[in-house]
């Protein structure tokens, strides 16, 4: 199983600090994510599929990339990080 | 009437905030911020149930969020959001050729006639008009303007493409005005089915078409209320009146020093009166270090100053937003800075108090009878 681990931004939309799930790419992971827990669809993505400007995915330690990152396959014991940069002001 | 209560609510930089009063207006109460440490562009209560507050948070990290409460503010619940449509489901590429992208931020809130209740009109950037029938459970683009035959020539100003503007016509319930900069006025006469511009006479000193059909950076609008056929607006091109419901307009700000600026209200009880607050146009700050708040009189045809002396000194500035006027008779008046400071007239700007309380940058000024957490 992939690993999840969610930072403390999101703990209004979901409970758990870390999720498991069974999914094969990083779309998949997160539209799982949007199903179990509906209150963090849109939160993650906008309504054309994208990233949300300061939301940071990681796979194993390693920054996806905004765009193309969500096509990223995922394997059993891979370690997941979503994170959000910190904004100023 | 001194048992009458006032609700003012303020959008800001970081959170919103509802302040109370009484019918004198010259205590007020502070509660907040709301959606702590969030950008709440706008911040409204529904006079025609108090009860519901809506606030428009635009977040970097969650995105553009609609929040709700049903007891005056007291508890606050998401509802949801707006979907800006797909490019697969535009009659037009809304974005005017360019690649088409989601809600950036939500703008401005106007709730719907009186006969009924449920209904809100929500304006967003990129440039778009919603309307929900079920107070914010769902929303509806608003596809007349959304995908109007001008919309390639809509551009942004320098707050992004935003609809911040929507008024309803109170004598005629199917007339209703949208702001849009930098497209300008649109009137539609059919409840928002159909949407003509009203720019004629506002000149764009900004592109090489001085007089286009669409392009004009209106600021903000405000019909009269008495007589709603005379709308007053503050464009980036300076103060226009129109006499005719917007089908055209005159400057009338020249005569200012400077009449370049971001707001303008007209309260109830002062019919043929509107009020305006110019800053400079390069730096968007008060003229001289001191906000003047100026009164236009129908009437007269002439400006009059209402700020004696320099009560306020300090580079104020306003957000669109940043100005509205209550019903009571005299008129409450209320300026918000984008330094923080709520500027209060209780008797129809014939005197200015600040209240002692500094906030954050203010984005929306809003005004409403207390609901029941006040």
């Amino acid at each position: 199983m992939v690993s999840v681990r969610l930072d403390a931004m999101l703990k209004e939309f979901v409970p758990r600090r870390t999720v498991t799930t069974s999914a094969t790419t990083v779309r998949a992971m997160i539209e799982e994510l949007e199903t179990n827990y509906p209150r963090i669809r849109w939160r993650l993505r906008d309504e054309t599929g994208a990233l949300r400007r300061y939301v940071k995915v990681f796979v194993n330690g390693d920054e996806l990339d905004h765009q193309s990152g969500l096509s990223t396959r995922l394997a059993a014991d891979d370690t997941v990080d979503i994170l959000h940069s910190i904004q100023g002001g | 009437m001194a048992k009458a209560k006032v609700a003012v609510w303020l959008g800001t930089r970081k959170g919103a905030y509802g302040l109370t009063s009484d019918a004198r207006r010259r205590t007020w109460s502070v509660r907040g911020p709301f959606h702590a440490g969030t950008d709440v562009f706008h911040v409204t209560a529904d006079a025609r149930d108090p009860r519901y507050v809506y606030a428009l948070a635009n977040s970097g990290w969650f995105g553009p969020r609609v929040f709700r409460s049903k007891d005056g503010g007291r508890k606050w619940a998401e509802v949801a959001p707006p979907m800006m449509a797909l490019a697969k489901d535009r009659e037009h590429d809304e974005m005017g050729g360019t690649k088409p992208g989601p809600i950036v931020n939500l703008w401005h809130l106007t709730m719907g006639p009186e006969n009924e209740p449920s209904t809100l009109f929500l304006g967003v950037d990129p440039a778009s008009l919603y309307r929900s029938d079920d107070r914010g459970e769902s929303w509806t683009p608003m596809n007349g303007l959304n995908q109007h035959r001008t919309r390639p020539k809509w551009n942004p100003g320098a707050g992004g493409m935003c609809l911040h503007s929507i008024v309803l016509d109170p004598t005629r319930p199917k007339r209703m005005y949208a702001g849009i900069s930098a497209a300008g006025v649109f009137r539609s006469d059919d409840g928002g089915e159909h949407w003509t511009p009203k720019n004629t006479g506002v000149v764009v000193s900004f592109q090489p078409e001085k007089r286009p059909e669409v392009g004009q950076c209106v600021h903000k609008i405000a019909l009269d209320p008495a007589n709603p056929s005379v709308v007053y607006r503050q464009d980036h091109d300076g103060i226009h009146v129109s006499r005719d419901s917007a089908d055209s307009w005159t400057r009338v700000g020249k005569v200012l020093d400077t009449d370049f600026g971001f707001v303008v209200t007209a309260p109830k009880s002062m019919p043929g009166e509107a009020f305006f607050a110019p800053v400079e146009g390069m730096s968007r700050l008060a003229p001289g270090g001191q906000l003047q708040v100026y009164r236009w009189s129908e009437r007269t045809r002439k400006f009059s100053p209402t700020v004696k002396g320099r009560p306020f000194p300090g580079d104020l500035g306003t957000h669109r937003d940043g100005m509205d006027s209550d019903w009571l008779d005299p008129a409450g008046i209320y300026v918000g800075t984008t330094t923080g400071q709520l500027l209060i007239s209780p008797n129809g700007a014939k005197s200015w108090n600040e209240v002692p309380y500094r906030f954050p940058s203010i984005h929306s000024v809003s005004v409403a009878p207390a609901g029941p957490a006040a």
